[in-house]
């Protein structure tokens, strides 16, 4: 393509005119080597199109961004917010289950458990029973005798306290 | 849609929305983050892919309005580090030809990013990514007028300062 023509187009590409066919025979002219001295400044203008269309991301962007939507994959994400949420109840109730733990533990400390039970044997632990029954009933046995005695104590006082009345109403 | 087809049909326009992205925020790393969303974003919603006419043209879009958020985030201006992003993988370029083309693609990278916003992101899109005036439409979500408007003026705004430099080292 000559200058002239270059020249015209160039006019229509400074007015806005031209199609993006034009503008591109455009470039492939300042792609090439003869540029006429009147034009520098356009061809460099040109040049720095091409350079910025060149410009490119690194490569190990594709591997990075595919990783990350692979993760995605499965569907809603659970969004950071939520997730915060959950962690928050799932410590909360943590907290309150290692706390009864060791609650429970002081518990038991403090109040050790009852002797529990040692007998296997059914018989064995009736006689046991009986054993302690008969102790316990001969104990009350006991008990009674020497309430016998209280009981003899009272009686005396009694008749004490009635001849003493009586004494006291002949005066 | 699996995540094969996902791959085959989302990933081929990667480069497209680093380069908006890039051109918004003047940061690869930030630019390289938005994509990323961008792709996540449009895998959540992947059951609605079917009924979108122009994906590439709705990735943009996408692209677009996260750059925009984070701009309006951070409340800075992109060209304070458009420097720091010049070090992007060039693929056809020799590091001979890099080095000589680097002072002036810095002087039009730096005339581009001082443009006004709307203007930068209309050029970008034509003269860079070589899209139609009906898909810069659809992306910028404005109407016609506007996206030949902004154009005009950044073509001209450009060519202009790049004249005064060369011819008065301004």
């Amino acid at each position: 393509m000559d200058s002239d023509n270059i020249e015209q187009l160039l006019e229509k590409y400074w007015n806005c005119e031209t199609s993006l066919e034009e503008e591109q025979q455009l470039h492939n002219f300042f792609r090439g080597g003869s540029i006429p001295e009147s034009m520098k400044d356009t061809a460099e203008l040109f040049r720095f199109f091409e350079t910025e269309k060149n410009k490119s991301l690194k490569e190990n962007f594709e591997p990075a961004v595919t990783k990350q939507l692979r993760q995605r994959q499965g569907g809603k994400i659970i969004s950071m917010v939520s997730f915060a949420n959950i962690a928050r109840i799932a410590a909360g109730i943590l907290v309150v289950v290692v706390a009864t733990y060791f609650i429970r533990q002081e518990v038991r400390k403090a109040y050790p458990q009852e002797a529990q039970d040692t007998y296997t044997d059914p018989q064995m632990a009736f006689e046991e029973t009986k054993k302690a029954l008969l102790m316990i009933s001969n104990s009350f046995g006991k008990a009674k005798k020497e309430a016998g005695k209280m009981k003899m104590f009272n009686d005396a006082e009694k008749k004490i306290q009635t001849k003493q009345s009586a004494e006291k109403a002949r005066i | 849609m699996n995540l094969e087809t996902f791959q085959n049909r989302v990933f081929p326009v990667k480069n497209k929305l680093f380069r908006f992205a890039f051109r918004l925020l003047g940061s690869s790393e930030e630019a390289n983050d938005v994509v990323q969303e961008v792709f996540i974003k449009v895998w959540n919603g992947r059951e609605q892919l079917e009924e979108i006419q122009n994906m590439e043209a709705w990735c943009m879009r996408i692209t677009k309005n996260l750059s925009l958020d984070r701009l309006r985030q951070q409340q800075r201006r992109p060209t304070d580090s458009i420097e720091k992003g010049m070090h992007v993988q060039n693929e056809t370029k020799s590091p001979h030809d890099t080095i000589e083309m680097t002072e002036s693609m810095k002087r039009i990278g730096e005339l581009m990013a001082r443009l006004p916003e709307r203007q930068r992101q209309v050029m970008h899109l034509r003269d860079i990514e070589g899209y139609s005036y009906n898909e810069i439409v659809e992306i910028l979500e404005i109407d016609m007028s506007q996206v030949k408007v902004n154009l005009f003026r950044a073509r001209n705004a450009v060519r202009e300062k790049l004249q005064k430099i060369n011819a008065y080292g301004l």
